[in-house]
C-alpha cells in the first residue's frame, strides 16, 4: 500500500515541528526518515501511524484518505524505540495481542493465533522464547518481539521509530542488515526514522532527509550521498571538510589553488570536500594543491585519517586515505605536505550550517 | 601453620560490598522488639492466663464473634471500594489536568492528617437523619449515621489516601508508548485499560488495598463517633476490647485481642504473598 502525505503541518503551540511537507512511498518501499533531533521526524512517522494529527493537510492510504481514520483502524504496524513490551505478558501473548483483541467475528481460532505465533517466532528468530516474560530478554531480542507483534496483525505499512536507537553498537549492525533482509522477505510499505546517516544509507531503499520541520532531499542513498542538494544534507551525511572560496570564471580560488565548478555565478563561497576526496601528495605535480602541515595520523582500522593544517591560514582539514596509500606515502607528524582535492562541492544558495 | 591457614580463610571469605549490615540489622531488630515485639508479646502472655475453656468462652461469645464480623467485613467492603475509587482518583489526578487539581491532590491526604474522632463526630453530623446528606437519604429509608452502613462510611474514609498514594506514582510512570503500542494493534480504549493498564496497575491497587485494609481493621476513633456502638449490631472489636477493660477484665480483653492480632497477621500475609506473585510475574521480582 503507498502512502501519500500531503502539504502536512503540525504545530505544538508555537513551535512549527512540521512545514508543509509532501512526500510519495510507494508500495513496498522501505524508506528512511533521516534527521536530527527537533527535524519533525518522529512527528510525521507518529501522523501517519495515526497517534498524532497534522495541523493541516493529509495522508493518503493508497490513494483513500486516512486522516479520519484512527490508529486503531489504520491497519499499520508500529515499533516503538523502547520496545513499549506489555511487561505482564509473556513473548507469546505479545505477539498474539492484535488477534486477541479483534472482534469475535474477526478473531481467529485459537488454533491459528497459535500457528500465526509460532510463525512469526521464527521469522524473528526466536523459538523457544514464547514463555519467557518481556524482562528476562536482551534488548535486541525485545525489539525483535516488538517487530513480530506488529507484523502479526499482517499490517499494510510497517512504521519504526528509531527501532535500534536503543541498542548497543554491534546489535544494532546486526538488527540492522537482518531489518534489510526481511524487507526483501516481505515486500511491506515501510517507513523509519532514524538519526544515524549510516543507518539509513545502509538500509534503505530511499532516503528522505529532513531539518528544521521540512524534507531537505530525497532521493537514493547513493544519489544523497554523491549530489547532495545543498550543504545541510553534505554535513549530516558524513564529516566534510570547508573551504572558503571565490569564484570566478568557473573556477572556485581557494587560497593560492583553484578548482572547477559548475557553478557560474561569480560571489565567495564555501567549498566541501569529502575527507576521503582529499588526497595527499609529496610534491606539488603541476595541479592545483594546498600546503599543509600533517598535525595527527589516527591509524586504526582500513583507513588511515590524517589532520592537517593549511599553511596559508591554519585552518585544520581532514584527509581519509586508503591503508596502502598511507604505506607509500610514508607520512609523519609534522612533515610538511600538498593537499589536492578530487572532488569540490559548490553550493549556490547562501546557507549557514 | 593452622594461624595462617586461618588468616587465609579470613581472607577468601566472601565480604559484602555494602557495609554496616551487622550494625543495621541489629539495630532494625532491637528497634521492632523495642517498640512491637515485647509489647505485643504481653498481650499473649496475658491471654496465657486463661485455661482453654475461658478463653474459648470469651471468643465463642456471640457478642464477640458479631463483633469480629463487622470488624473485617466492613474493614474488606471498605477497602475494596477504595480500591476502586482510589484507582479513579489517582487516575483523574494523574491523566488529566484541569484547575484545582492541586487542591484536589492536597485534599486527598486530609484522612491522614485529621484525628480521626474529628472525622467520626463530622461524618456523623453530615450522615445523621437530620444531616446535610442524611436527611435526603432518610426518606428513603437508608440511615447512614448509627448504624453498621456508618462503621463502613467511616472507614472507607479512613483508607482512601492509601490507595490513591499507591498508585499515583505507577500511574505516573507509565509509559504511554505502551497504550499506543496496543491502539495501533487494533485494541479499543476499554481492551486496553482491561488487558494492558489494569494488569501493570494491579500489584499498586493490592498494596492500597492491604494497606487501607489493614488501616481500618485498627480504626477506633472515627467509628466510635459514628456508629451506635450496640453489642451484636454496631460494635467494632476494638470497642469491644475497650469495654473489657473498663469492666477490668483484662485477660478477657487479651484473648479477644490475640484472635485479632493472628487474624489480621495471617490475612496481610497472604495479601502479600499474592502481591509477591504479581509482582514477580511483571518482572519486578
Amino acid at each position: 500500500m503507498s502512502i501519500e502525505i500531503r502539504g502536512v503541518s503540525r504545530n505544538f503551540g508555537e513551535f512549527a515541528a512540521l512545514k508543509d511537507v509532501s512526500l510519495l512511498v510507494e508500495t513496498g518501499e522501505l524508506v528512511a526518515l533521516l534527521g536530527p533531533s527537533g527535524s519533525g521526524k518522529t512527528t510525521l512517522l507518529r501522523i501517519i501511524a495515526g497517534l498524532e494529527y497534522p495541523t493541516a493537510g493529509t495522508i493518503l492510504f493508497h490513494g483513500e484518505d486516512a486522516i479520519r481514520r484512527d490508529a486503531r483502524s489504520r491497519q499499520v504496524g508500529f515499533v516503538f524505540q523502547h520496545y513499549a513490551l506489555f511487561r505482564h505478558m509473556t513473548v507469546f501473548e505479545n505477539i498474539a495481542f492484535g488477534l486477541r483483541v479483534r472482534p469475535r467475528a474477526l478473531r481467529p481460532t485459537k488454533a491459528d493465533i497459535e500457528a500465526r505465533v509460532m510463525e512469526l517466532l521464527k521469522l524473528v528468530q526466536l523459538e523457544g522464547l514464547a514463555q519467557r516474560f518481556p524482562s528476562q530478554l536482551s534488548g535486541g531480542q525485545r525489539q525483535r518481539v516488538a517487530l513480530a507483534r506488529a507484523l502479526a496483525v499482517e499490517p499494510k505499512v510497517l512504521l519504526l521509530d528509531e527501532p535500534f536507537g536503543a541498542l548497543d553498537a554491534r546489535v544494532r549492525q546486526e538488527l540492522r542488515s537482518w531489518l534489510r533482509r526481511l524487507h526483501d522477505e516481505l515486500h511491506i510499505t515501510s517507513v523509519f526514522v532514524t538519526h544515524d546517516q549510516e543507518e539509513a544509507l545502509e538500509v534503505a531503499d530511499r532516503v528522505v532527509v529532513m531539518n528544521k520541520g521540512q524534507i531537505e532531499q530525497v532521493g537514493s542513498p547513493e544519489d544523497v550521498y554523491e549530489n547532495p542538494a545543498n550543504p545541510f544534507v553534505m554535513n549530516f551525511l558524513g564529516s566534510v571538510n570547508l573551504f572558503h572560496a571565490r569564484v570566478h570564471d568557473g573556477e572556485a580560488h581557494i587560497g593560492p589553488s583553484t578548482a572547477p565548478v559548475t557553478t557560474a555565478q561569480d560571489a565567495a563561497t564555501i567549498g566541501y570536500v569529502r575527507p576521503h576526496e582529499l588526497d595527499i601528495l609529496r610534491s606539488r605535480n603541476g595541479g592545483p594543491t594546498l600546503e599543509a602541515v600533517i598535525k595527527h595520523i589516527h591509524a586504526i582500522g582500513p583507513t588511515v585519517r590524517v589532520e592537517l593544517a593549511r599553511r596559508d591560514n591554519g585552518e585544520l582539514m581532514e584527509a581519509e586515505l586508503t591503508r596502502e596509500r598511507f604505506t607509500e606515502l610514508a607520512l609523519k607528524n609534522g612533515e610538511q605536505v600538498h593537499v589536492k582535492a578530487r572532488k569540490l562541492q559548490v553550493f549556490t544558495e547562501d546557507y549557514s550550517i | 601453620m593452622a594461624v595462617s591457614l586461618a588468616s587465609q580463610t579470613r581472607a577468601l571469605s566472601p565480604r559484602r560490598i555494602l557495609p554496616g549490615f551487622g550494625l543495621s540489622l541489629g539495630y532494625t531488630v532491637f528497634y521492632l522488639c523495642l517498640l512491637v515485639l515485647i509489647p505485643l508479646s504481653t498481650v499473649f502472655i496475658k491471654a496465657a492466663t486463661l485455661s482453654y475453656t475461658q478463653f474459648w468462652a470469651i471468643i465463642s461469645d456471640p457478642r464477640t464473634i458479631a463483633a469480629f464480623k463487622l470488624t473485617f467485613g466492613a474493614s474488606a467492603l471498605a477497602a475494596i471500594v477504595n480500591a476502586f475509587f482510589g484507582l479513579l482518583v489517582a487516575w483523574t489526578l494523574t491523566r488529566y489536568t484541569f484547575p484545582g487539581r492541586r487542591i484536589i491532590d492536597g485534599l486527598v491526604d486530609l484522612p491522614f492528617a485529621l484525628p480521626t474522632a474529628v472525622a467520626g463526630i463530622c461524618l456523623s453530623a453530615v450522615y445523621a437523619d437530620n444531616g446535610w446528606i442524611g436527611r435526603f437519604l432518610a426518606p428513603h429509608h437508608i440511615h447512614v449515621a448509627y448504624t453498621q452502613t456508618g462503621v463502613f462510611v467511616a472507614l472507607v474514609f479512613i483508607g482512601l489516601p492509601f490507595v490513591v498514594r499507591t498508585v499515583q506514582p505507577v500511574l505516573q510512570d507509565l509509559e504511554t508508548d505502551v497504550e499506543e503500542a496496543a491502539a495501533s494493534l487494533g485494541a479499543t480504549r476499554a481492551q486496553i485499560f482491561a488487558r494492558v493498564l489494569l494488569p501493570t496497575l494491579f500489584p499498586a491497587v493490592l498494596t492500597g488495598f492491604t494497606l487501607a485494609f489493614a488501616r481500618a481493621l485498627g480504626e477506633y476513633g472515627s467509628v466510635i463517633f459514628i456508629s451506635n456502638n450496640i453489642p451484636l449490631q454496631g460494635e467494632i472489636v476494638p470497642k469491644l476490647i475497650m469495654d473489657k477493660l473498663d469492666q477490668f477484665d483484662y485477660a478477657g480483653a487479651t484473648a479477644i485481642a490475640v484472635v485479632m492480632l493472628l487474624a489480621s497477621f495471617a490475612l496481610l500475609l497472604l495479601i502479600n504473598l499474592l502481591q509477591w506473585w504479581s509482582r514477580k510475574r511483571l518482572g519486578m521480582g
